[in-house]
């Protein structure tokens, strides 16, 4: 149903060479991806996202940002300058078929966990990212992503510094103030821990 | 004292209440207004266009279905995000985009080695969605200025800074905040949309007209939400445009409008009041009479995003289809079962209009395959229409007898 699924074509013939490039690029993201991120899609890395679970659409639209240089961090706009077309679209589908790796990190704290999940109510993260923060399409996963990126992404949004297709996450933070921002992506981060 | 201290409480009410309001609709996208809370409802949000043009060899062109004796080809591939198409004098076509593209591109006429490569001229600027070529000039509109490019085709290597500021007092922002232009006599026709999903527009929600140095400001149509396909009929004058309806009221409810302008100025489309000319709004709509509002030519269909509208002038198409307007419908977000194609529509001679599909096709298990966005009548009466989704641009001819 996705614009992600939408684009590619259908078809015996096609078929098979999309099972050679998942394979290729299989290869690629151990190569070029998991020292960083993690074989898995999950590393210890700070300040380094969680891959696992992304969704598809949402991976490409962040390539090509990166690819753009729209989007700003040394290492992936240097990474991504070189991609071509079919590489984001590899790279991506990739992503989209790794699945989520939870958090190994002790139960959160309750009482934190309960003010940070009636900010995300409050602030209507829920509205577009879902109840259970799982996203879809071209909105991310954000539940289990890392506390320090979270919080990271949350500011560089807010500041006008993170850049989106629109500008419908700044104007989302506009009214959140600074310092409600560690105790969501406390909460972001430990989503789905406490069971 | 006791006195004072009244006084200071009674002038701190307002500003309580003005607070608790604005944290009540603190961080809720304007698109988002008025979205039931079910699981289903709170997962749709606006796609943008997929950032990959597709191979050409992966386009649906061979999927589109036509009347008989037309044929549809591809006409340009890897057209990232190609919104709004229009011609130069010289031959050059000038191709928007919108979230994705930050660019405006030219193409040329005639393919060159069986390709039209797209060369970038305006670049790194967000909305660049409104265009119009008018005498040698290119007017571009953001969600926050318009300008004008004198002799823009004499220098498309570099096209420098613009050659006049139309205005830079535009309101800007994100919801329906891009433009779609049109010149008719002279002036220049542009839209403001209203800037959340269902809100008291204020200024917005209306179609403007200015001289072509940005004077003399003027409305044209009130109460029309939102629109993005705009054109004069070429026998009458008249202006018609498409409209997109309010979000969340139902799956099936309201439909987008085509609305034919007979008084400019002087006529309410009925946003935020009232819907697709019959249904109140269930929020906006008290107190109001649907009666009291101008009454749409058509419905378009729920949620359709009735994007680009042309009418037809060339000759090279039958008889039945001078004259009438291509619209392009680029399809549902907020709808469960997608749907989309190019409409084809006739005035009626009352007021109305009667429309039917012509292009359809560009939907494949419920995903879209392309999105329609505008048309271009070509000098020999073929129609180019722009996709975004799959950055092409496809084009219609007709053979048959």
């Amino acid at each position: 149903m996705g614009a992600a699924t939408a684009a590619r074509p259908a078809g015996a013939a096609s078929a098979a060479s999309t099972k050679t490039a998942s394979a290729v690029y299989a290869e690629r993201f151990a190569n070029v991806c998991a020292a960083c991120h993690g074989a898995n899609g999950r590393s210890d890395m700070a300040g380094t996202p969680v891959l696992a679970g992304q969704h598809s659409l949402y991976a490409i639209t962040q390539l090509f940002l990166f690819r753009e240089g729209r989007r700003t961090n040394e290492a992936m706009v240097a990474l991504a300058k070189p991609m071509t077309d079919a590489d984001l679209r590899g790279f991506s589908d990739f992503i989209g078929t790794l699945a989520p790796v939870p958090t190994q990190a002790a139960p959160p704290d309750a009482a934190r966990m309960s003010k940070g999940q009636a900010l995300a109510q409050q602030h209507k993260c829920v509205f577009c990212h879902g109840s259970t923060l799982d996203g879809g399409q071209g909105v991310p996963r954000i539940g289990g992503q890392k506390e320090d990126y979270v919080r990271a992404t949350l500011l560089g949004f807010k500041k006008g510094e993170r850049p989106g297709y629109t500008r419908a996450m700044t104007e989302a933070l506009s009214q959140v103030p600074v310092e409600d921002l560690d105790l969501l992506a406390y909460f972001v981060a430990n989503v789905g821990v406490d069971k | 004292m006791h006195q004072r201290r009244l006084v200071s409480l009674v002038m701190a009410l307002p500003l309580v209440f003005a607070c608790a309001s604005a944290s009540a609709q603190e961080a809720e996208p304007g698109w988002a207004k008025g979205r039931p809370k079910t699981d289903t409802a709170m997962k749709m949000a606006p796609v943008p266009a997929f950032p990959i043009p597709t191979a050409a060899a992966d386009l649906p062109t061979a999927k589109l279905k036509l009347p008989p004796g037309f044929k549809v080809e591809t006409w340009a591939s890897g057209v990232l995000d190609a919104r709004e198409l229009r011609q130069g004098d010289k031959g050059n076509i000038f191709v928007s985009t919108l979230f994705v593209g930050n660019k405006v591109y030219v193409l040329p006429e005639k393919a060159v080695d069986g390709k039209r490569q797209p060369k970038t001229i305006i670049d790194k600027t967000p909305y660049p969605a409104g265009i119009e070529f008018y005498k040698g000039s290119l007017f571009f509109a953001t969600n926050k200025k318009i300008v004008r490019y004198d002799n823009v085709e004499d220098k498309l290597d570099n096209l420098g800074e613009p050659t006049a500021v139309l205005t830079d007092k535009l309101p800007g922002g994100d919801d329906h905040s891009w433009k779609y232009l049109r010149v008719r006599d002279g002036k220049l026709y542009y839209n403001i949309g209203a800037p959340c999903n269902i809100c008291d527009p204020g200024d917005f929600a209306k179609i403007y007209r200015m001289n072509l140095d940005g004077s003399g400001v003027e409305t044209i149509a009130s109460g029309v939400r939102n629109t993005v396909g705009f054109d004069f009929d070429p026998k009458s004058g008249d202006l018609w445009f498409t409209n997109n309806g309010r979000d969340w009221m139902s799956e099936e409810l309201p439909n987008d409008t085509l609305n034919h302008v007979t008084q400019p100025g002087k006529q309410h489309f009925g946003y935020p009041y009232c819907h697709q000319g019959n249904i109140p709004d269930p929020e906006f709509g008290w107190g109001k009479s649907c009666d009291d509002f101008a009454k749409p030519a058509a419905l378009l269909g729920a949620h359709a995003g009735s994007l680009g509208m042309k009418f037809y002038t060339g000759k090279m198409f039958p008889k039945k289809y001078q004259g009438a307007m291509f619209i392009a419908i680029h399809g549902p977000w907020n709808r469960t079962k997608k749907y989309n194609g190019v409409y084809v529509a006739w005035p009626d001679g009352k007021g109305g209009a009667k429309v039917e599909p012509f292009m359809t096709g560009f939907v494949e298990n419920n995903a879209y395959l392309g999105r329609p966005v505008d048309f271009l009548v070509m000098k020999d009466g073929s129609l180019l229409v722009s996709d975004d989704h799959a950055g092409a641009i496809y084009r219609i001819s007709y053979a048959g007898k």
